[in-house]
This record gives structure tokens, C-alpha cells and sequence, in this order.
């Protein structure tokens, strides 16, 4: 067990390795909004990868391996709730993990934990009058991205709507493409780029016609997907996670 | 072939209007690889635009027809009776054949897609077959059977519009549904006013006029119709069609001898399955609550009947279905067909059929064509997908979809069909992302190595490791200037 | 060549996968083929066919043969078939067509030579059911024959009342299939394609001018 664990803490936070290299700013940025809810958190010190690039491309044994380490991180012997800003990490963990590691030592574990992870929006849409309370306040358009996994794998749709209808002067729009794959699909974004590129173009076609200022999703890979697209577009939309707006809303 | 013979109504099409079929060991699939496939398509912005409205739109009509029914009931009782009868399938069979030959019909059995090919050619020659209408099928398309037909001195008549224009220009099908999705009318106005030796109007009425004159004196002329076949009945020995354009009927009806080649998989086990399978067929293909025709036969012409054939065959295709039993990859046996899976995947939206480079597009041909072709010709299809499950949601019949394509990456890994440098890759991966203090180091130096990279929060060099990235996207990693 | 207890043999031999069991018929889930609570049969074949661009006549039985010689004559159909399943109105109509100076025919004398069949304006036909969810009729290769209904450009067909079913499931459950022959057919409105550029053409190898008259009870 490791021996930093948040005794105070309501909640843990894992940021994921996405978050840990280019998305820093998000699990930051949800650290605020749980600062102004009041819900203490922490930050397991070693967690690593959830091991979903090896688990979608078929590798399941460095999966296992890189898993395993986060795995043993977040296994802090309590039962607090491990919030997750990733609906894509999520569903790995929470669905992907007990087959990963069936017939292992780890499977335990891994079921322990499955039941513990929440998506980020999903804790916080259980907040919303809490929120409402703190007067969160942006005048912006905003659209938002359902990300596959979190969409068709854990079936959360609302939720996020929720949290974002919380901000006064927020104009939320139903993109029609809403639901559309954005096109970063992991490895996919490498093995296709043309594909995967063309498959934003079409998502951001549609946030353009909609004349929304900022884009939102629950994914830091579709995030990073969109953003990247669209600046090297110079499309004037921004694309952030609902961490970061919301941060910004409560500020 | 008599004077007489061609003086029946129609207007025959000019020698040589068919481009020259083509051969089993030609497809794209062996040849390319899913990316240059897929730029070609891409480089054809039309074919793009007209393969997202017409997926949209076919997406769009299949969501509005089950508004207010118990549609996730209904894709739940047939997930069940195609999981029954392929758990059964052997049995079914049995039961299929006795009852279809009870009726007259004269089954054959075709393992392979060669054998497939032997067996319709030689009934061609026995029954001294020179001409064939056919009605679209896509087990023709998998055994290449114009080609085994072709060669023993056949003249193929491809009757359903799309088919016809594919067969016309030598194209391949892109949808298997809508077969020239990626073709555009004025395309088509070329072809035809070629064929005609005059401009014909640029308008759909008009061309497709063209054909029906074309493909009416082939139904009134022709040796034979050979069909595919959307279900086998087996309780009764049915064949059934659905078509909307009539040409289905026709093919099965006017011709002295029928021949059907049907995937064994096709199998259901009574005739009311069809009041669950049917809806779901055609509501999920076209957004239809039916099709215009659907025709249930069993054997020929009997007596006292005014029309219809005086033979039926029936080719029963195995082609790599068997091999699919009580595996991991049995649910995509339960398909039917339908094209839904198409329509809503973000990758095909992109591009299209051809990208697949055999003869199934989208999700399902991203299954099928490695089980049926091999790991190592196919092996690829299964990593062109995001695993975004948009397809398993609009599956009329459940089929795991998303679950299948992983399992089919997993299977490149433990049979050795990853490229090296992936399989390096990973495993140096593993070894650093397994172990906290080097991860950290390790996104540290990420960390840096953008940072210094980046001009104003934006990583946009072509650096050798971003170049699949950065190629078309830039890497935010800061806040981006407003 | 593979005979039919090798391919079978072959199939046998394999493992077998997950068996869910066939599903209770008396519970199956509601389709959009199936008669809603409420609704009356001919009401709804008659919706279901005009949304299919079927032109609906309802009618009682004396007037069967004058609504056929009228939609004759404005089709302008020289070539002029009746096939056997119009039995119960076949005079009538064969009365009403001559008034009409129209020459009529069997299909059963028609249909041996295709170039004939293939030559025909016009097919007016029975059935043996009509399904109301669906706005289609079901023809039979015992009376209508395989191509009956959908030979000549314009394809009239006669049902009855007492023919009509519900829904998929009622016609599947019910006998009328049983003295169909050789085959038995759905049709439900007029031959269509959108195969070029999705834009909707009737009458592509059949019949684009179809139409349905429903003979009410007497």
C-alpha cells in the first residue's frame, strides 16, 4: 500500500497518463471545482496508465504490466470514490479491468477498484445544486462532444449536460454530430492519420455552423484530437474539459 | 441463338457493354493497404460527400422507423433466434435440405468459394447456359462468380440498377445495400449515353429507363436467374428474396432455371421468424417498414402454376462460415446483411467501401474479411476503426461488433501478425509505464521535450516522433492563445 | 465435389457455440409491422399502401369491375391480363372491361410465352391476404403466378375484406400461406429505386403505377 494516502481526503483523483504529459491543466482544473465544492481530494503519487493503448490494440500483456502499477497505486485499502476526468479511462477500468486481469493475482483488486471509479462529470452532476450555491457564471456557447466510450460503454449522456447547465450565462447547443466519433481512436490517430484528421474536420464543420465559442467534452483524447485540428485550422473554437470550464465559470 | 430470340421487347445492349468480370485473386486486399485504399476514395470529395449524406440520411430513416416501438425488444428476440439457429446450424440445415428437395429443389454443396465457381459453371454447361440475369448477391461477389461464368462462354446481366452500373464500368460494389453510394449521376449519364451511342437526358428518370429497357429484353432472353438469398427457411425449405426494384422476382421467376447461392448462414428456423427478422431487415437496410418485393420460394414451377421455373438449384456456400462455429467470432455468423453498421460508422463515413478491399465495407467487413480471408491478407481491417461501438448499438441483431474487432487485434498479437516495431514498441512501453519512478521521469521528459518544442503553448514541428500527429493537427499542450 | 454428408459432416464437427433457445412466440415485442390497438384493418392497409404509393380504391363488390375498367382506360393498357385468383370477380371484371371496349386476357394463356408476359400494359390480379401494418398483398405462384404482379407497368389487385390480416406475425401464424405453391410474394406498392444519387424513381423492373382495391364486407 502506499503510504501516501490522503487521510482526509473524500475523494481520489487520477489523472491519467494523457493528463500527466499534454492535459496537466485538467486534473488541476477538476482539483478547483472539487476545491470550491469543498470535497477534499487527493492524488495517488504512482499512478501510471490505465493500459487501454495496449488493451485496444490487442496487447494484453503490457496492458497488465502498465495497469498493474496504477492498479496497486489506487488500491489504497479504503473505499473512497476514484474520480477519473476521462470518460475513456473510465470505462476501461470500471468494465475492462476484471477481464484484464481475470486469472491473475490482481483480479480482486481490479474488481475493487472497478466498483470504485466514477467519471468525473458523473461525481459531479450529483453536486449540481451544490454548484448552483457557488453561482458558476461564463457567457459563452457552448457545444458538447460525447466521447464514444463514455457515451456508449458507461451510458452517460446527461450528466454532463447537467453540470454545465449549472453556469448562468451558458448557452449549451445539441450539436448535431454530438454523438459522431471524433476520430482520435487511440493508436488510430497514428495508423491513420488522413482518416482520423478528416474525421475532425467533419465534427468541426458542424461546431463552426453551430457558431459555438467553446467546444466540451469529458475526454482528454478527443480533446486533444479536436484542439489540435483546429488549431492547426485556426478554427476560432475553443476545446477544453468540462474541468476546466467549469473551473474557469467558478473563478 | 435464334433471330427470333431477340425479338421479344426491350432493347438489347450493345456487344460488349459489360467491362470484363473480375478474378477471384483480384482484389485490392492482397495488393494495398487499407490507408492508399482509403486516400483514393478521399481524394474524391464528391464520393465523400455523397457517402456521409447517403449513410446519414439511411441512418437517419432507420431511427424514425421504430419510433414508439419496443425496438430494443425486438433487436433481443432476434439476437435470439440467430443465436439459436446457428448454435443449430447443423441441424437446420438437415431439416433445409430435406424439405427443399421434397419440393424439387436440386441442392449442391459448395465448401470453398472454387468449389462455388466449379458448381455454377457446370450446371451453365449442362444446361447449355449462354446467357444469365442476376440479381444482386454478394456470395457472388465473395466466390468472384462472373468470372467461373465468364469462362465457360456465359453473358452476364447484373439487373439491379447499382449492380448493373458497377458491372458497366467494372467497378466493385461500395455498399451492401447501396452499391453506387459513391458514384454520382453524372457519372452514370456518361456511361449510359456511352452505351446508348447517343446523350441521353442527365436525369435519373431517364437513365434508369435506359437500363429497365436494356435489362427487360435480358429477363425476357435469359438461360437462367441467379439470385443470392436473404434467408433459408427451414421448416418449409424456402428461399427468401427481398428487392425493391422488382428485379429479384423477375430473375427467380422468368428464366426456364433459377440458381440461388446462399451463405449456410442465412438459415432461420421457421417462417414466423420472419415476422421479427424481416422488420429489422428492412427497416435497418433502407429504413423501409418493408421492401417493395419480398419472395419466398420453395422448388420450381408445379403443376398448374402459369409461370416460374422449371428448375431450381440451390448452392449451399461454407466459404469460412463453418470454421466460425462455437469460436469466439460465432456472433458474426448472426448478420444479416443489412448494411445498418455501415451507415453509422465515422470511418466508412469517411471512405466508403472500397477502402475495405474485398467485398463487405464498415465494421462488419472489418470482421468478416479477416475471418474469411486470413489474418494475414486481412489482419489490418480490424485496427481501421476507432472501436467508437456505434455499430453495436444499431446492430438489429446484437452482434458484438466492437468486442469482435478487439478480439481480432488480439488474435494479430498472439498469432505474430503485429510488425516488429509495434511489438517493440509496447513492450519498451510496458517496461518504463510499469514502474512509477520511470513513468515519471518519462513524462517529464515528455514534458520538457514539448515544452521546448512548443511556441506559444502550440507543438506543431514535424519532429520524426510527432510526424503521424503533427502532419495534419498541432499538439496543444498550453493554453492557446484567444 | 462435396456431397451433402461431408458438408454436413464438416459443420457438425465443429464446436458448439451458445444456445439462448428460440423465443416464446406469445411474448413477442411489438414491431412496427404489427396492427396497433385500436386500429381497424382495412384503415390501415389502405395508409400503409398510400405511404408506399399505392393508389387505394375502396369499394364495395359491385363496383369492382367498373373502378378496374376505369383505371384501365386511363392507363391507357391495351395488353390486358387477368390471372385465376380473381375468381370471385373475374366475370364482373371481364363484363366491365369489354363494356369498355378492352380486350382482356389469361394470364395462364400469356405467361407460357415470356415474350408475351413481357408485352403486357396491364395485370389485375387477386391475392391471398393483403397485411394491413405493412400496406402490402401477398400473391401466390397457385394464382397470381411468380411475375403476375409485377410483369406490365400497371398492376391492379382486387382483396377482400376478410383477407386482410394485422401484421407480420398474423400472416406467419394464420393458413393463408398454406395452398400458395411454388411461392408466395409480398408486394407493397410500386418498383422503386434510389440507387442514383438517392433519387426516388417508381416503375424501375415493375410496375410503377399500382393499385389496390379493397372490396368491403357486403
Amino acid at each position: 500500500m502506499p503510504d501516501d494516502v490522503g487521510m482526509t481526503a473524500a475523494v481520489q483523483l487520477f489523472p491519467t497518463c494523457i493528463g500527466d504529459v499534454v492535459a496537466q491543466q485538467t486534473a488541476t482544473d477538476a482539483e478547483r471545482v472539487l476545491d470550491a465544492l469543498g470535497i477534499d481530494h487527493h492524488r495517488p503519487s504512482a499512478t501510471t496508465c490505465c493500459g487501454q493503448p495496449a488493451y485496444n490494440s490487442g496487447h494484453d500483456g503490457p496492458a497488465r504490466a502498465v495497469a498493474k502499477a496504477t492498479l496497486k497505486a489506487l488500491d489504497d485499502g479504503s473505499d473512497l470514490p476514484i474520480l477519473v476526468p476521462s470518460g475513456s479511462c473510465t470505462s476501461m477500468v470500471r468494465l475492462h479491468w476484471r477481464e484484464l486481469f481475470h486469472g491473475t493475482p490482481e483480479a480482486e483488486a481490479a474488481t475493487r477498484i472497478a466498483r470504485r471509479v466514477r467519471e468525473l462529470s458523473s461525481y459531479l452532476a450529483e453536486h449540481t445544486d451544490a454548484l448552483r450555491e457557488l453561482k458558476p457564471s461564463l457567457a459563452v456557447r457552448v457545444g458538447y462532444h460525447d466521447s464514444c466510450h463514455m457515451l456508449r460503454e458507461l451510458r452517460i449522456k446527461e450528466a454532463p449536460r447537467e453540470v454545465l447547465q449549472t453556469v448562468a450565462g451558458l448557452e449549451l447547443v445539441e450539436l448535431d454530430s454530438s454523438e459522431r466519433c471524433c476520430g482520435f481512436g487511440g493508436t488510430f490517430s497514428g495508423r491513420y492519420p488522413d482518416v482520423s484528421v478528416a474525421m475532425a474536420d467533419t465534427k468541426i464543420d458542424d461546431m463552426v455552423a453551430a457558431k459555438i465559442d467553446v467546444l466540451v467534452s469529458s475526454d482528454p483524447g478527443c480533446l486533444m484530437q479536436l484542439a489540435g485540428r483546429m488549431s492547426r485550422q485556426g478554427t476560432p473554437v475553443r476545446a477544453v474539459h468540462l474541468a476546466t470550464l467549469m473551473a474557469e465559470a467558478l473563478a | 441463338m435464334s433471330a427470333t430470340r431477340e425479338d421479344v421487347g426491350g432493347t438489347p445492349l450493345p456487344p460488349g457493354w459489360a467491362k470484363p468480370a473480375h478474378q477471384p485473386d483480384a482484389f485490392e486486399l492482397t495488393t494495398t493497404t487499407f490507408a492508399e485504399r482509403a486516400a483514393k476514395t478521399m481524394a474524391r470529395p464528391f464520393a465523400r460527400g455523397a457517402i456521409a449524406n447517403a449513410t446519414d440520411h439511411a441512418a437517419a430513416l432507420t431511427t424514425a422507423r421504430f419510433v414508439g416501438t419496443d425496438h430494443e425488444a425486438l433487436r433481443e428476440e432476434a439476437r435470439k433466434i440467430r443465436a439459436h439457429a446457428i448454435a443449430n446450424l447443423p441441424d437446420y440445415l438437415d431439416q433445409w435440405i430435406d424439405q427443399a428437395e421434397r419440393k424439387g429443389t436440386i441442392v449442391h454443396y459448395a465448401a470453398d468459394e472454387s468449389e462455388a465457381r466449379r458448381i455454377v459453371a457446370q450446371i451453365c454447361t449442362d444446361q447449355q447456359i449462354t446467357r444469365v440475369v442476376k440479381s444482386k448477391s454478394m456470395a457472388s461477389e465473395e466466390v468472384s462468380l462472373n468470372s467461373a461464368l465468364e469462362a465457360v462462354g456465359v453473358d452476364i446481366y447484373e439487373t439491379d440498377l447499382g449492380e448493373f452500373v458497377v458491372q458497366a464500368m467494372g467497378d466493385r460494389p461500395g455498399h451492401v445495400i447501396a452499391p453506387i453510394l459513391h458514384r454520382t449521376k453524372d457519372e452514370v449519364h456518361e456511361l449510359f449515353s456511352a452505351m446508348a451511342g447517343h446523350e441521353l437526358p442527365n436525369e435519373a428518370e431517364a437513365l434508369t429507363a435506359f437500363a429497365r429497357e436494356g435489362l427487360r429484353h435480358a429477363f425476357l432472353t435469359a438461360d437462367a436467374g441467379i439470385s443470392g438469398g436473404n434467408f433459408l427457411i427451414a421448416e418449409t425449405g424456402d428461399v427468401l428474396l427481398v428487392t425493391n426494384e422488382g428485379n429479384g422476382r423477375l430473375t427467380t421467376s422468368l428464366p426456364p432455371i433459377h440458381i440461388a447461392l446462399v451463405g449456410i448462414e442465412k438459415v432461420l428456423p421457421r417462417r414466423r421468424d420472419l415476422a421479427v427478422l424481416l422488420p429489422l431487415l428492412t427497416g435497418h437496410g433502407t429504413g423501409q417498414q418493408i421492401t417493395t418485393y419480398v419472395s419466398v420460394s420453395a422448388g420450381p414451377r408445379r403443376q398448374g402454376e402459369p409461370d416460374g421455373p422449371e428448375q431450381m438449384h440451390v448452392v449451399l456456400l461454407d466459404a469460412g462460415r463453418s470454421a466460425l462455429l462455437g469460436g469466439e467470432f460465432e456472433e458474426a455468423l448472426h448478420c444479416i446483411r443489412c448494411g445498418a453498421c455501415q451507415n453509422v460508422c465515422p470511418v466508412y463515413r469517411q471512405v466508403g467501401g472500397h477502402a475495405y478491399g474485398w467485398v463487405y465495407g464498415g465494421p462488419i467487413g472489418a470482421v468478416l474479411t479477416p475471418l474469411f480471408r486470413g489474418q494475414e491478407e486481412a489482419g489490418e481491417l480490424a485496427q481501421a476503426t476507432t472501436l467508437c461501438g456505434a455499430c453495436d448499438d444499431v446492430c438489429p441483431v446484437k452482434i458484438p461488433l466492437h468486442d469482435l474487432l478487439l478480439n481480432l487485434r488480439r488474435r494479430s498479437d498472439a498469432e505474430g501478425h503485429v510488425p516488429r516495431h509495434e511489438q517493440v514498441a509496447f513492450a519498451l512501453w510496458a517496461q518504463v509505464w510499469s514502474r512509477p519512478l520511470l513513468y515519471r521521469a518519462s513524462t517529464a521528459v515528455a514534458r520538457g521535450s514539448l515544452r521546448a518544442l512548443a511556441r506559444n503553448g502550440v507543438v506543431s514541428a514535424k519532429s520524426p516522433l510527432l510526424r503521424r500527429w503533427t502532419a495534419g493537427r498541432d499538439l496543444v499542450v498550453g493554453k492557446r492563445p484567444r | 465435389m462435396t456431397d451433402r454428408a461431408s458438408f454436413l459432416a464438416a459443420i457438425r464437427s465443429t464446436p458448439r457455440g451458445l444456445d439462448p433457445g428460440l423465443p416464446d412466440r406469445r411474448e413477442a415485442p411489438d414491431a412496427p409491422t404489427q396492427l396497433r390497438a385500436g386500429e381497424e384493418r382495412p384503415d390501415r392497409l389502405q395508409a400503409e399502401a398510400e405511404a408506399a404509393s399505392t393508389i387505394v380504391h375502396r369499394v364495395t363488390a359491385v363496383d369492382v369491375g367498373a373502378t378496374v375498367a376505369s383505371v384501365l382506360v386511363q392507363a391507357d393498357a391495351q395488353r390486358i391480363a387477368l390471372t385465376t385468383d380473381l375468381a370471385p370477380f373475374a366475370d364482373d371484371v371481364q363484363a366491365a372491361l369489354v363494356a369498355a371496349g378492352l380486350t382482356v386476357t389469361d394470364y395462364v394463356e400469356v405467361a407460357p410465352d415470356r415474350a408475351r408476359a413481357g408485352a403486357l400494359d396491364a395485370t389485375v390480379t387477386g391475392c391471398i391476404a393483403a397485411v394491413a401494418a405493412t400496406g402490402s398483398v401477398v400473391t401466390s405462384a397457385a394464382g397470381a403466378g411468380r411475375a403476375g404482379a409485377l410483369i406490365a407497368p400497371t398492376h391492379i389487385c382486387v382483396v377482400r375484406d376478410e383477407q386482410i390480416v394485422g401484421g407480420l406475425h398474423e400472416l406467419f401464424d394464420g393458413d393463408a400461406l398454406a395452398e400458395a405453391g411454388s411461392l408466395f410474394a409480398l408486394q407493397s406498392g410500386p418498383s422503386r429505386s434510389a440507387d442514383i444519387e438517392k433519387v426516388l424513381i417508381l416503375g424501375v423492373h415493375g410496375p410503377g403505377n399500382v393499385h389496390l382495391i379493397i372490396v368491403a364486407p357486403d
